[in-house]
């Protein structure tokens, strides 16, 4: 019996040691399971509550703010819709400023990016001095853009200026640097390059060194010079580094606020609105005509446009190689 | 060794950067929570240990004063917290307003923002006090005062134009050079002025009889009653066609005017540049003017003063202290914003620093009136400029677009002056087109 009774006993006991032990070890598991889903999720989870917090917050309040009448000092007025919108949109001003965005953006960029290249070609070449010569082309970002700013302004001056002396020393006219839209936007663009060239040759570097050596050994065996071992190794293969690039500068170009703000004494890009980007134009209505309505309506557009030729970007260098593209469509589909 | 060691400074980097965080919060939720009454409480016993913070720009003038001041206060300790430029000042006060949040006890604030500071007094402190009734003329306080007639702001420096002119150029020219017979030549309207313009002109020495039509827009503007803005409604009224800004725009677009200009737009760098040599005569000046000549243009000589201005006497710039009525020592803030603005130091500071007074008193004070200028040929500036300040009634009136307009106008004319880029009246369509996008 007392066997009987016990056993009853210590069986539900045994099995529940065991039930538990399967349990813990499940538990264990699961917990591990955990870690391998969602623990990488947590890691990078600081920059993605960072970001909600200082980049989609500020978005959708800017979305918020940008249908009501809004003043800087005396805040939220009456609620407007697509007003700010669509006065904005009717503003000369405005397209004045898309146009020259866009132009300084285009003779920043496009000069910086093949010029990076080429650097960073040069670079890559056998020199004495490496280091130094790799460290010297990225003292101009060390630079502050208002120190930058401040510098160029005066050589850009229409009658101080030390470029129109050069220029009317040759015997050319002297170029109205502030006065003339054209003349501004490359003085501007001047500016931005002078900055962000070595920054972005060395990114292109640092992404040339990956390559493997062996591509150029056979390269050169097949009796490509340098020029055609530029444009068929290097350039394929720096493919998602210059897509990398040209979409940062993209961002950055169209977002220049310093160079134009610190080009004359007043800061408002010129009597005319020779240089007035839309950054500083968000400024200008925020700040000095302190209507913030208007101001988050033309950052939002500001942030549409950039959305915009960010795609038509990503487009256009996606066929930079279409070889590599090639290639990776094969992988795709071998994968899928 | 070395691994423990950048470990600990990652670690203490890390926690200083928290502690900042928390600070930053703190200081803004304690800014906040705070009444515009509780705010007395701090500065009401006089020996409490008290730290004011003053906000100002440019040169105020006061590290002295401040010294000074700590000595018969010794409970007091001021902590200055100058802006690098006047602009970042302005979005600093701005922000502070927006956010309702008190960083400094006391606030400068240039004329030229006082009327959005005046559109939200409930921030400020009301100054009011009888000593510092009739301290200054009534132009000067009315730009501090709010339509319910509380006083914001305590003024310090005034603006009183005078006429500087280089002597030398008028020798050139055939014209008289000394002070008081400058003054009759370009006696005391706009068109006598220019008339000795065009003499000076037709003698060609190369030079110009003033910089731009925007320096001298802005001397003009001092002088109308309400240039921009209706003072009873704050509609814009600038945009009429009979409005006084355009009569002003026309005469000084002429090309008769246009012909007497240098070309060169205010504060630039050429303009700054332009002072070391010969190229322009004549430059209206309030006293902070002379500053900016001899700080430009150390090694010219012939620069002098003349007691005059065409159209009437007129003030251009000036500052305020203010006092944020969500600070925590608010009476002690009070006190020590009456005391720097006081006639006696006012001179002092004239004396010393040449920012003049918009005191009453000080303008009369013996100091001041006996000062001269040894870069101005010797000028009386003390006595040249308090004759300037006596006779100015009136200010003009400023609305709440004042500061957008005024800017605009200035593009109007720099687009005409100096960058040609538009005839008169298209420049001024453009300028309409500008104000109607305020509205």
């Amino acid at each position: 019996m007392t066997s009987t009774q016990t056993s009853p006993e210590a069986e539900p006991t045994a099995g529940d040691e065991r039930q538990r032990q399967t349990r813990r070890v499940g538990f264990t598991q699961t917990l591990g399971r955990w870690d391998v889903k969602v623990s990488p999720y947590l890691y990078i989870s600081p920059f993605f509550i960072l970001f909600l917090v200082t980049g989609l917050f500020p978005l959708l309040y800017t979305a918020y703010v940008s249908v009501f009448k809004w003043d800087l000092l005396l805040g939220k007025g009456d609620f407007v819709g697509f007003e700010n919108f669509s006065t904005v949109l009717q503003a000369p001003v405005f397209w004045k400023a898309v146009r020259n965005t866009v132009s300084i953006f285009l003779l920043s960029s496009v000069p910086q990016v093949i010029l990076a290249l080429v650097i960073a070609a040069l670079l890559d070449a056998n020199l004495r001095a490496r280091t130094f010569w790799r460290m010297g082309v990225l003292v101009p970002y060390v630079v502050a853009p208002v120190a930058v700013g401040v510098i160029f302004s005066r050589m850009f001056a229409d009658q101080s200026g030390i470029i129109n002396q050069v220029l009317q020393n040759i015997g050319l006219n002297p170029i109205g640097w502030h006065s003339e839209v054209l003349p501004s936007h490359l003085a501007i663009a001047t500016m931005v390059n002078f900055r962000w060239t070595g920054y972005n040759a060395l990114i292109f570097l640092a992404a040339m060194q990956a390559i493997p050596r062996d591509l150029y050994e056979a390269a050169l065996i097949d009796g490509a010079n340098r020029f055609r071992q530029f444009f068929s190794v290097t350039i394929p293969m720096l493919r998602p580094t210059i897509i990398f690039v040209i979409i940062t500068s993209t961002i950055g170009g169209l977002q220049i606020f310093d160079e134009p703000r610190m080009f004359d004494q007043y800061g408002r890009g010129g009597a005319d609105q020779q240089y007035l980007t839309l950054t500083n134009y968000v400024y200008q209505l925020g700040w000095t005509n302190r209507n913030f309505g208007r101001a988050a309506a033309v950052a939002w557009l500001l942030f549409v446009l950039i959305l915009v030729i960010g795609i038509v970007n990503y487009l256009i260098t996606r066929r930079i190689s279409s070889d590599k593209s090639a290639v990776s469509k094969k992988r795709k589909k071998v994968r899928a | 060794m070395r691994k423990t060691t950048r470990k600990f400074l990652a670690v203490t980097a890390g926690a200083a950067s928290i502690a900042l965080l928390a600070t930053a919060c703190s200081s803004d939720s304690s800014g906040d929570t705070s009444s515009p009454t509780s705010g007395s409480t701090g500065g009401a016993s006089s020996d409490a240990k008290v730290t004011l913070k003053v906000a100002t720009f440019n040169e105020f003038g006061y590290a002295d004063l401040y010294k000074e001041y700590q000595q018969l206060h010794p409970n007091v300790t001021i902590v200055d917290d100058k802006a690098d430029t006047s602009d970042n000042a302005r979005a600093a006060v701005q922000s502070s307003i927006a956010s309702n949040t008190v960083k400094d006890d006391i606030v400068a604030a240039d004329l030229d923002w006082m009327p959005e500071l005046i559109a939200s007094s409930s921030f400020f402190a009301d100054l009011g006090s009888d000593s510092v009734k009739d301290r200054w003329p009534d132009w000067k306080t009315a730009q501090a005062t709010d339509p319910d007639g509380k006083l914001i702001g305590y003024g310090t420096d005034s603006g009183p134009e005078a006429v500087c002119y280089r002597a030398d150029l008028f020798k050139k020219a055939g014209l008289p050079t000394d002070r008081e017979e400058v003054a009759k030549l370009i006696g005391d309207s706009w068109d006598s002025y220019f008339a000795a313009g065009k003499k000076f002109m037709d003698a060609n020495t190369g030079a110009a009889w003033f910089d731009s039509i925007g320096a001298l827009s802005q001397a003009m503007i001092n002088q109308q009653e309400a240039p921009f803005e209706d003072p009873s409604t704050d509609e814009i009224t600038v945009t009429n066609a009979d409005s006084p800004a355009k009569a002003v725009y026309d005469k000084l677009t002429s090309p008769e005017v246009l012909a007497q200009s240098a070309h060169l737009g205010q504060w630039s760098d050429d303009w700054n540049n332009a002072f070391k040599g010969d190229k322009w005569a004549t430059q209206i000046c309030p006293p902070w003017m002379t500053q900016i000549i001899a700080g430009n243009a150390p090694d010219v000589k012939g620069w002098d003063v003349a007691d005059v201005l065409p159209g009437g006497a007129s003030n251009w710039g000036g500052s305020y202290l203010l006092v944020p009525s969500g600070g925590k020592n608010v009476d002690a803030a009070k006190q020590l914003a009456d005391w720097l603005t006081a006639p006696e130091q006012a001179a002092k500071v004239f004396v010393k620093y040449g920012n003049f007074p918009s005191q009453t008193a000080a303008t009369k004070d013996a100091s001041v009136t006996g000062k001269t200028d040894a870069y101005f040929n010797n000028a009386p500036t003390g006595q040249i400029f308090a004759n300037r300040f006596a006779p100015i009634s009136k200010q003009p009136y400023r609305g709440s677009h004042y500061f957008p307009i005024n800017s605009a106008l200035g593009d109007a004319y720099t687009r005409v002056d100096v960058d040609k880029t538009d005839n008169a009246a298209d420049s001024w369509k453009k300028f309409l087109a500008a104000v109607k996008d305020l509205g």
